[in-house]
Formats: structure tokens, sequence, C-alpha cells
């Protein structure tokens, strides 16, 4: 379970609800610590201007003692009256406190923190006194000869107490705004996936027989365009492969039913009546001559099912083409002279590592097939020479009757006959050209014919696993 | 000659011993494996014919049986799976031919023959003589009755081999194998023309005829033949 969980990548789904999840938490995250910085600045903004404001009020409160007009007490107690939650400690130089609630109560650090010419957001001072919070500031001042310390200090509470209900609101809004976007992203992407799981449905009702369906790439969002299309091209190989197999079977039961039509017919009028020895003879011999091309052909196809599984495996040796079609023209040379036909030869090629018996065969099959095909006193030429790229080329060429371009590609499949009605003289079951493709794709090669101003031509194109030239 | 052949489907069988004993040979046919076994290890026999499937003891096993045990005995596989695999399998264990099902009768005597010749020690020859037909194989001349006869190479290695297996059918396929090298079925007529064309020089002008043809078998030499 585990080794599978680890080797299956994750669904689509989740890849894209981590994304999002990532990219919206991170996002609420800078929201919220921005507006929260914003307050928190706005805050200590508003306490410097307050505690400026105070420092002031004390300063002039100051001066209006040194000119003697009130004394230090009663100048003081008003400065700064309509203020609340502030006090404020003015010290002397000695830090002796010289007016101002005792350091008890609120332990004023008058002594730890270091005095400021010029108030602002970035130099208050922040500490803790009986369970309160203040903010404060400490100034220096010259009135009258005398310096003066003085500090001015405002309880936090009600902002930290504000501060922190209005994070946890923050903090609300944001799990709430992060789970909205999360189910909407997720509700998104099933939607999402909706044209693949149609797709995946009309895809599950193809069925062997109904290969002609069709995906319509008109009816799918862009992205999936490409996967109908190449799916529509996958099983527009598969029906022409199925055609082709169906027709194959089609074909094998066809043409294993004229011989054996013929035996079972045969017999049995043979056997209706008493006969003579000769007469049991000539069917036995007919008999004979059906069974030997049943024979034929079950082991042609049997032949071609090897090469199908790719159990042809060519016993590999030098071979000197010239050579072979020379001993092949020899086998032939009765045949040909027969019909008045020449045989030559042109050309020279490399040796080729390849299956003697094999390439015989392939060569044998093109042969006869040129012969049977070639008018009388013409010539059957094959051509032998290296192409650029190293390739070995064979061509067998004969004048004759073309084949129509419409044929020339199915001329190598099994049982295919350029007409139809010429089936059944001495030509075998129409496998020669299709175990001649399959002998030289055995080699890696290629074959293919071309047909024009009244001539034939086969070419074969073996690769070079070539030692040496001749 | 005496032959063993194991072969376990029954029609197969019957008819292998009937063909093979008509041709001449004393037949000893066992119908399975262990049979088969028991009696290639117990009695000496100049051929062993087996079936590669068996249900019992398989023709592989009889085969590497025999050799372990250190008998010569030629052996020719009959199956009807034809990969290059099982070939080398079998030709590894010792078998010394080869026969894919189905198979001519003709081509099996011809292999069946082929095999015994091997066995048993050649003749060296200059000369051959059927009736007034004489071939002088160093020089690849042909003589009938005292007269020249102008013969092609591959004419001439045709009617060597038909003089050297007189009496016997010889199959196209075996023919095409011999005389030109060409080891595959091929479906031209390539080989009937030959003939006819070695007839249309040895037999054509004299009244004896030499050359047979055997219907739906292939091609025999020999002298006096009832049925032509």
């Amino acid at each position: 379970m585990n080794s599978r969980l680890g080797k299956r990548p994750l669904s689509l789904s989740t890849r894209v609800m981590t994304f999002v999840a990532l990219a919206i938490g991170l996002s609420l995250f800078a929201i919220g610590y921005l507006v929260n910085s914003a307050v928190e600045h706005h805050f200590a903004e508003q306490d410097a201007d307050e505690l400026e404001v105070m420092t002031r009020a004390v300063d002039r409160a100051l001066r209006k003692t040194s000119d003697g007009s009130s004394p230090l007490d009663e100048a003081l107690s008003h400065a700064v009256s309509g203020h609340h939650g502030v006090y404020f400690q003015v010290w002397d130089k000695e830090k002796r406190l010289l007016y101002g609630p005792s350091t008890d109560d609120y332990l004023t650090p008058v002594g730890s923190f270091a005095p400021v010419s010029r108030i602002q957001v970035n130099n208050q001072y922040q500490w803790q006194a009986e369970g309160n919070n203040y903010r404060g500031v400490i100034t220096q001042t010259q009135v009258g000869g005398f310096e003066y310390i003085i500090v001015a200090a405002i309880d936090m509470d009600a902002h930290l107490q504000f501060l922190k209900n209005f994070r946890r609101s923050l903090w609300l809004i944001m799990i709430l705004a992060g789970t909205v976007t999360l189910l909407a992203t997720w509700y998104g992407v099933h939607q999402g996936h909706a044209p693949l799981r149609g797709l995946s449905g009309t895809i599950r009702e193809i069925q062997a027989d109904r290969l002609h369906v069709r995906l319509e790439p008109d009816g799918v969002p862009r992205e999936l365009q490409q996967l109908v299309t190449s799916f529509n091209d996958m099983i527009g190989r598969l029906e022409d492969s199925f055609v082709r197999l169906t027709h194959f079977s089609a074909d094998i039961a066809h043409e294993l039913r004229t011989p054996i039509t013929n035996i079972v017919t045969q017999t049995q009028v043979v056997l209706g009546k008493s006969r003579s020895l000769d007469e049991y003879r000539e069917l036995h011999y007919s008999n004979l001559e059906e069974l030997d091309r049943l024979t034929k052909m079950v082991n042609d196809m049997l032949w071609l099912a090897q090469s199908e599984h790719g159990l042809l495996k060519p016993i590999r040796e030098p071979l000197d083409m010239n050579q072979e079609v020379r001993e092949l023209f020899e086998f032939f040379e009765a045949l040909a002279e027969e019909k008045q036909i020449r045989l030559e030869i042109e050309g020279q090629a490399p040796r080729v590592m390849g299956d003697r018996a094999m390439l015989r065969r392939a060569l044998s099959n093109l042969l006869s097939n040129a012969l049977r095909h070639s008018p009388l006193g013409e010539s059957v030429k094959i051509r032998l020479e290296q192409s650029d790229d190293g390739q070995v080329l064979l061509s067998v060429q004969n004048v004759g009757p073309e084949i129509p371009d419409e044929h020339q590609p199915r001329i190598f499949d099994r049982f295919y006959r350029v007409d139809p009605s010429r089936q059944r003289q001495r030509e075998g079951a129409g496998l020669g050209l299709a175990i001649v493709k399959s002998i030289v794709e055995a080699h890696g090669g290629r074959i293919d014919v071309s047909s024009f101003h009244g001539a034939t031509t086969f070419n074969i194109r073996l690769p070079q696993t070539t030692v040496g030239k001749v | 000659m005496r032959l063993l052949v194991v072969e376990d489907e029954i029609k197969t069988g019957d008819y292998l011993r009937q063909g093979l004993t008509e041709a001449g040979f004393m037949v000893t046919l066992a119908r399975n494996g262990l049979d088969g076994h028991h009696l290639a290890m117990t009695e000496t026999f100049d051929l062993l014919l087996l079936d590669v499937m068996l249900p019992d003891v398989d023709g592989w096993r009889i085969v590497q049986s025999i050799r372990e045990a250190g008998r010569q005995t030629p052996v020719l596989f009959l199956t009807a799976r034809d990969s290059i695999d099982d070939r080398v399998k079998g030709l590894e264990l010792g078998a010394d031919d080869y026969l894919v099902k189905p198979f001519a009768f003709a081509e099996l005597l011809a292999r069946v023959r082929t095999l015994l010749r091997r066995s048993s020690v050649p003749v060296i020859t200059d000369q051959m003589r059927v009736a007034d037909l004489i071939l002088d194989l160093p020089r690849h001349r042909a003589m009938r009755a005292g007269r020249k006869i102008n013969l092609s190479h591959k004419e001439f290695c045709l009617l060597e081999l038909l003089v050297r297996r007189q009496g016997e059918v010889l199959p196209r396929s075996l023919i095409a194998s011999q005389v030109w090298d060409m080891n595959f079925d091929s479906d031209t007529n390539v080989i009937d023309v030959a003939i006819r064309r070695l007839r249309a020089k040895i037999d054509d002008d004299f009244e004896t005829k030499l050359i047979h043809t055997v219907r739906g078998m292939g091609y025999k030499l020999e002298l006096d033949d009832e049925h032509e």
C-alpha cells in the first residue's frame, strides 16, 4: 500500500488545493500583519502627540514658576488638566522627585532610560507597574538656570485591550476568508474536472464493436483538446488494426473454406457409389493437392504469427548479396528461360549481416512474383546498391502491368490481392509479400513498392550491419 | 532397418507405422513416452522418431536419456511447435533432425533415409549407372546409351541426386534444398520446370523412361516403374 502510494503522483485536487492554501494563507497572514502594525503605529503616533502636548504644558508651567508668578505645586497641578489616564513627574538634575505621584506606584524608569530631545514614535518607552502598562517619554528642560527632567506617561491598557480584540477579530476574519476561499477552490477544481469525468464516461462506453466512436474536440475545454485529439488518433489506429484483424480472420476462414469444401465434396461424391481403384486413387491425389495447399497456408500463417510476436529471430551471418542473388538466379534459371525472361543483376552492395535462408526466401518470393507478372521476352532486374546513409538497397524490378496506386499500401497485407478474381491459381494464398515484409522487418529493414511507366519495383532497404566492403 | 516411433496421436502413429513399414522398415510403435523411453533404452534401433510433446515423458527427456546412456542412435524429432528455441534445444540435446508438423510423408521418408545413410559408411565412387545412363562424377558428365548429354552444372547436380537416391520419392522441397540450397517452401514451380528440362535431355529420346513423377509427392528415378 505504502509503496503504491509512493509511486502514484498526488491527485490533481490535492495539488491545486495545497498551492491555493499556501498562497491564501501567506497573503492573509501578510495582510493581517500589515493591518496590525498599522494600527499599532497609529496608536503610537497618537500617544506621541499627546505626550508632546503634556510635556509642553509642563514645560510652560515650569517657566511660569521661574518668574515667581505662581508656586511650583500650584502651577504644575493645573498643567495637564483635561487629559485622562495620564500622569507626569518633574525631577531635578540629581534625580530627586520634585513633583508628581510617587515612583512606588508608577516605577518611572527615570534612571534606566535616557532623556530624549525630540519626542518621536520610536523613542518612547514602555513599562509595567501595578499590572498597568505605560508608555512614556523623558525629556530635559532648562528653566531659569535649573535643569528639570520631565517624565510624561500614558496608561496604555485601553489601547492594548483594543488591539487584543482587534487581533482576535483579524484572526477570525482571516480563518473565515481562508476557509471560504479553499472551499470555493475545491468546488472550482471539482467543477473543472467535470469535463474529464465526462470524457472518462464516454471513453468507458467505447467497446470493441463501437470503435467508430470519436470524442468531440470542440466540446471540451481548450486544455483537453490535445488529449481528445490524441485519443481520437489512438482509437483510429486501433480501429484500423481491429478492422484488419477482423478481415484477416474472415480471410483465413475464406481461404480455408475453399480447399476444405473441395475435399469434403469430392470425397462425399466419390464415396457415394462404388468406384474403380483408379477413381479412388484420383480422389486421394486430388485431396492431397488440397491438403498440401492447406499445409502451406498453415505454415505460412504460423510464420507470420511468429513474426508478429517478434519470434522471428534471424540467425545472422555476413552475406554477399551479389552472390546470393546469383544463386537465386541459378534456382530460377529454368523457369525464366521457359518464359524467355532474362534475369539481370546490376550494381554492387557491401556485405549484409542477415539470415541466409530468410533473405533467400524473401528474394525468391519477389523473384517468383516478378517472373509471374513479367510478359514473355522481357527482363527481370535486381539492383544492388549502397545508399548514402549506408543502407543496402535491393530492388527487384519487372516490366508488366502496373499496380494501381490505391492497392500499393495494402499489397503487403496478408491475403491481399490486387485482383480478387484472380484467386487460387498456382500463386498461393496471397501471403507471399506479407512474408517478404516480415523477413525484411525482422532484419530491421523496410520495403516498399513503386509502380509506374509500365514497370513494378520492390525496394528493400536493409540497415548497415555490414562487416567491411566486399 | 529397425525404427522406433514414439507418437501419442493415434492416427498419426498408425499412419507413420503403416507408411514406414510399407517403405521397407521394421517399425515399433510406442504410444506414450514411458513405453518409448523403455524401448529406446532396452532395445537396439537404427533410428528413433520422437514426438516432442508427449503427455508423460517428452521427446527431449528420451533423447537426453539415451545420449547419457552413450547410445548414438540417430534421432528425428516430430513436433507441432516451430520455434527456433525449440529447434535449438532439440539439436543441443542430441537430436539429428527436426520436422515440423504438418509435414509431407515423402519429406519424412527422405529425411529418415538421409539419417540412416549418414550413420552408415558412404560409398565413394567415381561412376554411377542406372540402366544405360552413366554418370561420370569427377568430370560432371552424363552419358546415355553411349551418347554424351550436355547438362548444365545444376542439371547435373539434380540428376546426380536422383541417381544417388534412385527408387526414393524426392519431394520438391528436398530437391530445392539439396541442389540449390534453397531451404524454404517455395510456391513456385521451379523444380517442375527443372525436372521437365532434365527429362527432355535424359528421357525424351529414349524408350525407357527413368525419371518419374509421383503425383502429390515428388519425383523419383527408377528403372522399372509400373505406375505412371
